[in-house]
């Protein structure tokens, strides 16, 4: 714990604080940050910070304490007097008067102070390992959740991908196996990377979450693939053979005679690959399109057409 | 036609014994029968009275004790507690998929 963590700065309560005050800043950051209600692995490490500052200023006494000592209030023997105290370190330039803390174990009769060196996860585990005698053993760390954001492209060839999370403080980085085909949403499971587990269990698992993100050429249906296919109106009156781009390469696709705006041209097979099934499928939705402003002879071959055409686009179906 | 999926192989094939479950989540026996009887940790009997546990239900009574310890919940209270964050779940699941695929 770096010594200048300020408990009260974590519970976001003034100084003077009065207990109900303080109670009522940590329920609330419980009830944001607790691991089981918030997957987000940056939230255990609040929720320790809180439940520390809590366990301290919670007590009038071991509050005094930090007050009057700092966050190493636990190495100080509990008969050094805070002036005493204050003045000696002020002497000292930096450092504390601690060191003769661990062979005071027993006396004073206060409680934290016979571990000279409290490890944050102990005391972690003593709040979900709970106090002695109440039948909690060692408990598994919760399952935690995080984004796995994947181009389109990423998630159709699958292979490596890294992916680094804040876990409050710390980074942690992984390198992770992307089946070939993931679709949205679907879970990778990281075993043993959640949260720790108090008293030596073991820690929870670690799911990464697949976000497909936007493509500006494709739009995901599950494991189908769609693209916007644009032909002039002779193209999709006459039919055409065009190359369009897969994540999987180049394509040709055959534009039957006769293909109005919203048609979908099926690539069977070339959508996501699925390990265990059938691959989805690539689909071109035709959508005509007209010049903007059609050169002189186009305006009369179209005017051509429309006077000899019978065709009516709005009476169709 | 829908079929309902039904457990061929017996509870103890692939679940753990109280005793085994205990050992695993650290929780007295007794405990876990109370746990059992509020609903709050699922089990199996099988035909002798015997209680078999899921190898996930390890997983939900740590859980069901992080909750207990973090909120100061009674048994019954972390049973309403952990049925909601599973619920949230699953709504939540649905309203990414169906922002994802609406968008």
């Amino acid at each position: 714990m770096p010594p200048d963590k300020n408990f009260y700065q974590i519970l976001g309560v003034a100084a003077d604080a009065s207990q109900d005050e303080i109670q009522r800043a940590y329920r609330k950051l419980a009830r944001q940050y607790h691991p089981d209600v918030n997957a987000d692995p940056a939230a255990e490490e609040r929720f320790k910070d809180a439940s520390e500052a809590y366990h301290v200023l919670s007590d009038p006494q071991t509050r005094r304490r930090y007050d009057a000592f700092g966050a190493d209030f636990r190495q100080i023997p509990p008969d050094v007097d805070p002036e005493a105290f204050r003045r000696t370190r002020a002497a000292a330039g930096t450092g504390t008067a601690a060191g003769g803390g661990a062979g005071r174990a027993g006396g004073g009769g206060g409680f934290g102070f016979r571990q000279p060196d409290i490890d944050i996860d102990d005391l972690f585990g003593g709040f979900f390992g709970g106090r002695p005698g109440r039948g909690w053993g060692p408990i598994r760390g919760a399952d935690q959740e995080a984004e796995l954001s994947l181009s389109v492209e990423e998630a159709y060839r699958g292979g490596r991908s890294s992916v680094t999370l804040s876990d409050g403080e710390a980074f942690r980085s992984f390198d992770v196996d992307v089946p070939a085909g993931v679709t949205d949403g679907q879970r990778i499971r990281l075993a043993g990377q959640g949260g720790h587990g108090s008293d030596g269990a073991p820690p929870g698992d670690l799911y990464l979450v697949v976000r497909i993100m936007p493509h500006p050429g494709y739009r995901l249906h599950g494991r189908d693939i769609y693209t916007e296919l644009r032909l002039a109106p002779w193209e999709a009156a006459l039919g055409t053979s065009v190359v369009i781009d897969t994540p999987g390469g180049e394509a040709k696709v055959k534009v039957p005679a006769g293909t109005s705006s919203g048609r979908r041209l099926r690539l069977r097979g070339r959508g996501l690959p699925n390990r265990t099934g059938k691959a989805g499928d690539f689909f071109a939705e035709a959508r005509i399109m007209v010049p903007d402003r059609p050169s002189d002879a186009e305006r009369r071959l179209f005017e051509q057409l429309a006077a000899v055409s019978d065709f009516e686009a709005r009476r169709q179906r | 036609m829908t079929y309902a999926l039904i457990r061929v192989s017996r509870p103890g094939d692939q679940g753990l014994g109280l005793e085994a479950f205990a050992r695993a989540t650290g929780t007295h026996p007794d405990l876990i029968r109370r746990l059992v009887a509020l609903g709050v940790v699922d089990a199996e009997r099988d035909r002798a009275g015997e209680l078999w546990f899921s190898p996930g239900q390890v997983g939900a009574l740590a859980r069901v004790q992080r909750l207990r310890a973090g909120f100061a919940l009674n048994y019954a209270a972390v049973g309403l507690v952990t049925d909601l964050l599973d619920r949230i779940a699953v709504l939540e699941a649905a309203l990414r998929a169906s922002r994802r695929s609406g968008g």
